[in-house]
């Protein structure tokens, strides 16, 4: 592409005009990358398929004579159908246009080509500074390291019976497939998207991603049984699906910053549709199997932190959960024949 | 064959030797068993039968529950006339499914003569499995209670003759002995040692001299020729109570299945609650037990498992063995007690709390479990301080509880306990309580808490 590029420009050393300033056709592809760029120098050109055209265009939804642009007295550019059958848009707008002014902004759609005019005098961004980043991935390991870490705790503190290497085994291979293949995939999409991989971020993200939602789920077990707050735990999947959105959005956000809003708006879309998920199968599980959630690991009594209920205040709560029943027992339930098919008429 | 259920399917128990107890229930001797005497049978055996059974045979009844919409059976059972008017004894489970739905099922006899026609519903007795239905018809062959098992003076050993129709097969009598009421058993029910089979519930088990003594209800599947009756006086009641009150209308008969059982677990549990709590000693622990004799205990241990268990587990679990049908899919009446005095061997605390935790994450109750029969269950957990920080230890407690949805005022109630105040050693109690009124249930409940305590 840029040899193209340098073609085009050193075919055309000349000025045009008055001298002070020139301008540059550019030709843009279907994902709007420059494909090529050729300097104007006369006062009208034409685009089209055909090869008498100033500017070819090998886009088979051209037409052969599809496109004249020519410099007005006043020094404004103008483009002018000349009798394609799929027209000329300006990028954007759905109107078909027969003339349009130019100016440096406007980009013109001719079947799946961008044409763009660019003057001389157009601003460019500045220079970027080649980043020199500090590599990602060391951080990276110590975070799967303290996963496993954590994993292997739990596994050995949940050690009931006779320790098998097996169980201690899985979690690293299953740790370092997930990482592995997650990273890949991200990696993928950085390098189509913004031509470069940048592994070492992506793993960073989805290895903090991990222990995040590890840590988290050994707090609640633990801080579930301590505050005697069952719902800590068995809504840890809630934090699990935020967890996963936040690692989505910072893998959207190293893929470029652009559109940021709407890249979080995506990713909160994709939590609160997980979560909702999640909880439906769930209650429609506890619903089939007639289970309630109640606490499912118990901690040693040391840990306990809320002060112990009296008695009375205990059944007075368990009191206090019949009118709930009773108002369930009055409604259908989800499948079969409740007391409403008894009729009774006989 | 798996398709056809006979009589509501006779339900049986089915309890391995040294494994927690067994699912169903039978009969308990409230009175003094009768002193065993001679059998007055003199005829010779297979004569005496066969005349029992020419004698016998036209008052027998196969009651057929049908499906409505295909007019074929969905399940069979007997039954026998007593009286000329038409007036028939038969268990409730035969006819269980047309009580409790009866726009899909309709309620049929055949007698052993080939006539059949309809049957309708009088009275229901749930606690005994009885009903009384009535066929149209006068100077109807009928059979009589027998006196003596009336009184409750029949002897042990005494011949019955149990009579039905097993497994659609045709009408049969089967020779067996009278063993006198089920001892430890809430609920009475006659011993009967002979084959019942499916299709005979609700048949009768008839003396040598034709009069009946008990009705097939049902037998155990654990043992050889373990079979049940109820006793005749509980269908001579029932049929008291049939001939007195107007008959059962289909639309009540739900509130009078919930109010049969609300009266049969008041007295239950008021039975219970008179008979009182033992204190048994766990360790270091001591937990109530029923002083009542119709409770079931089973003792269990890991002990001698292998690979050696890294925490000892000995539990005690008792059963009150006096389940009530109501449906396929649902029963009543059952109450289980049980402890688990759990220790440490070689697990620290954090992996001996992992292992306690099998036990009590089991609490929210997914036993026999019917969608269509109770609501989701509601539970309550909490840290419990005792009455008296001297004298017991804080426990982590689940309360759960469902209601049935056919009958108000009936739950599931089950109360898990857990003992705080040692890192390496605990007690896990369970009550659990079927078809209890939510009163009663937290009346036990604050009870068996109450009495979990430190022996020293």
């Amino acid at each position: 592409m840029d040899e193209v590029n340098m073609a085009a420009a050193n075919a055309a050393p000349a000025r045009v005009g008055d001298g002070a300033e020139f301008v540059w056709l550019e030709v843009l592809g279907r994902h709007r990358d420059v494909i090529t760029r050729q300097r104007i120098t006369s006062k009208a050109i034409t685009v089209g398929r055909a090869y008498d055209n100033d500017i070819v265009l090998d886009d088979p939804h051209v037409a052969a004579h599809h496109l004249r642009i020519a410099r007005g007295d006043d020094g404004a550019w103008t483009a002018t159908d000349l009798g394609s059958v799929n027209g000329v848009f300006v990028e954007g707008d759905r109107a078909r246009r027969q003339h349009i002014v130019l100016d440096g902004a406007t980009t013109l759609q001719l079947g799946h080509t961008g044409l763009r005019l660019r003057r001389s005098t157009q601003e460019v961004a500045p220079e970027l500074p080649v980043l020199r980043s500090v590599p990602r991935w060391p951080l990276a390991l110590v975070c799967i390291g303290a996963v496993l870490a954590l994993e292997w705790l739990g596994l050995w503190l949940g050690e009931t019976g006779e320790p098998k290497l097996i169980r201690y085994l899985t979690p690293l291979l299953s740790v370092a497939a997930v990482i592995t293949v997650w990273t890949t995939v991200w990696g993928l999409l950085s390098r189509v998207f913004t031509g470069q991989a940048r592994l070492g971020v992506h793993l960073l993200i989805i290895s903090a991603g991990v222990l995040a939602f590890s840590l988290y789920q050994q707090i609640t077990e633990f801080g579930a049984f301590a505050l005697s707050w069952t719902a800590l735990s068995s809504s840890v999947y809630v934090i699990g699906w935020l967890i996963f959105a936040a690692v989505c959005f910072a893998h959207l956000r190293a893929l470029g910053p652009s559109r940021l809003p709407l890249k979080a708006g995506a990713v909160l879309a994709l939590a609160a549709l997980g979560i909702t998920m999640q909880h439906l199968k769930l209650s429609e599980w506890r619903s089939t199997y007639g289970q309630a959630a109640t606490l499912q690991r118990l901690q040693p009594p040391s840990l306990r932190v809320v002060a112990a209920q009296a008695q009375t205040a205990f059944f007075a709560n368990d009191a206090a959960l019949q009118a709930a029943l009773d108002k369930s027992r009055n409604e259908e339930p989800a499948d079969g024949d409740g007391p409403g098919e008894m009729g009774g008429d006989d | 064959m798996r398709n056809q259920r006979y009589g509501g399917g006779l339900r049986c128990a089915s309890l391995l030797a040294g494994v927690f107890a067994s699912s169903v229930v039978w009969a308990q001797a409230l009175q003094p068993q009768p002193p065993a005497t001679a059998s007055t049978t003199t005829a010779p055996m297979s004569a005496a039968a066969e005349g029992i059974y020419a004698a016998t045979r036209p008052s027998l009844l196969q009651v057929r529950t049908l499906v409505e919409a295909a007019g074929r059976q969905s399940s069979i059972g007997s039954g026998f006339l007593v009286s000329a008017d038409g007036l028939a004894i038969t268990n409730y489970h035969v006819v269980s499914q047309y009580v409790l739905e009866p726009k899909t099922y309709r309620l049929e006899f055949a007698r052993p003569d080939g006539t059949h026609g309809a049957l309708t519903l009088l009275a229901i007795d749930i606690a005994n499995d009885l009903a009384v239905v009535r066929l149209d018809g006068t100077d109807l062959p009928h059979l009589e209670f027998d006196p003596a098992a009336v009184a409750g003076d029949l002897p042990r050993g005494e011949r019955v003759y149990a009579m039905g129709n097993p497994l659609d097969l045709g009408f049969t009598i089967v020779e067996g002995t009278y063993n006198g009421l089920v001892e430890r058993s809430y609920n009475e029910r006659v011993h009967f040692t002979g084959a019942i089979n499916p299709g005979m519930s609700g048949g009768p088990g008839v003396t040598a001299a034709g009069k009946v003594a008990g009705i097939n209800v049902a037998k155990r599947l654990d043992g050889e020729l373990v079979s049940f009756l109820v006793p005749a006086r509980k269908a001579a009641a029932l049929l008291e109570r049939a001939r007195k009150d107007s008959p059962l209308t289909l639309a009540q008969a739900r509130d009078e299945i919930d109010h049969q059982l609300l009266a049969w677990q008041d007295g239950f549990y008021h039975a219970l609650e008179e008979k009182g709590f033992r204190a048994t000693r766990f360790g270091p622990y001591q937990a109530p037990e029923s002083a009542a004799d119709w409770f079931n205990c089973w003792a269990r241990t890991n002990a001698e498992q292998t690979p050696k268990p890294r925490a000892q587990m000995d539990s005690s679990s008792c059963n009150s063995q006096s389940s009530l049908f109501i449906a396929e899919d649902i029963e009543s009446g059952r109450s289980e007690l049980t402890h688990a005095y759990v220790r440490s061997v070689d697990l620290n605390a954090f992996q001996f709390t992992a292992f306690l935790s099998q036990y009590y994450a089991s609490a929210s109750m997914a036993r026999s479990w019917s969608r269509k029969r109770l609501t989701q269950p509601e539970c309550h957990e909490d840290f419990v301080a005792p009455a008296d920080a001297a004298t017991a230890p804080v426990l982590r407690a689940v309360w759960c509880a469902r209601a049935y949805r056919d009958f108000a005022g009936l739950y599931d109630i089950a109360l898990t306990t857990v003992t705080q105040d040692r890192d390496k050693e605990a007690l896990v109690s369970r009550l659990a309580l079927q078809g209890v009124s939510y009163e009663n249930g937290l009346s036990l409940a604050k009870r068996f808490m109450g009495e979990i305590t430190w022996t020293k």
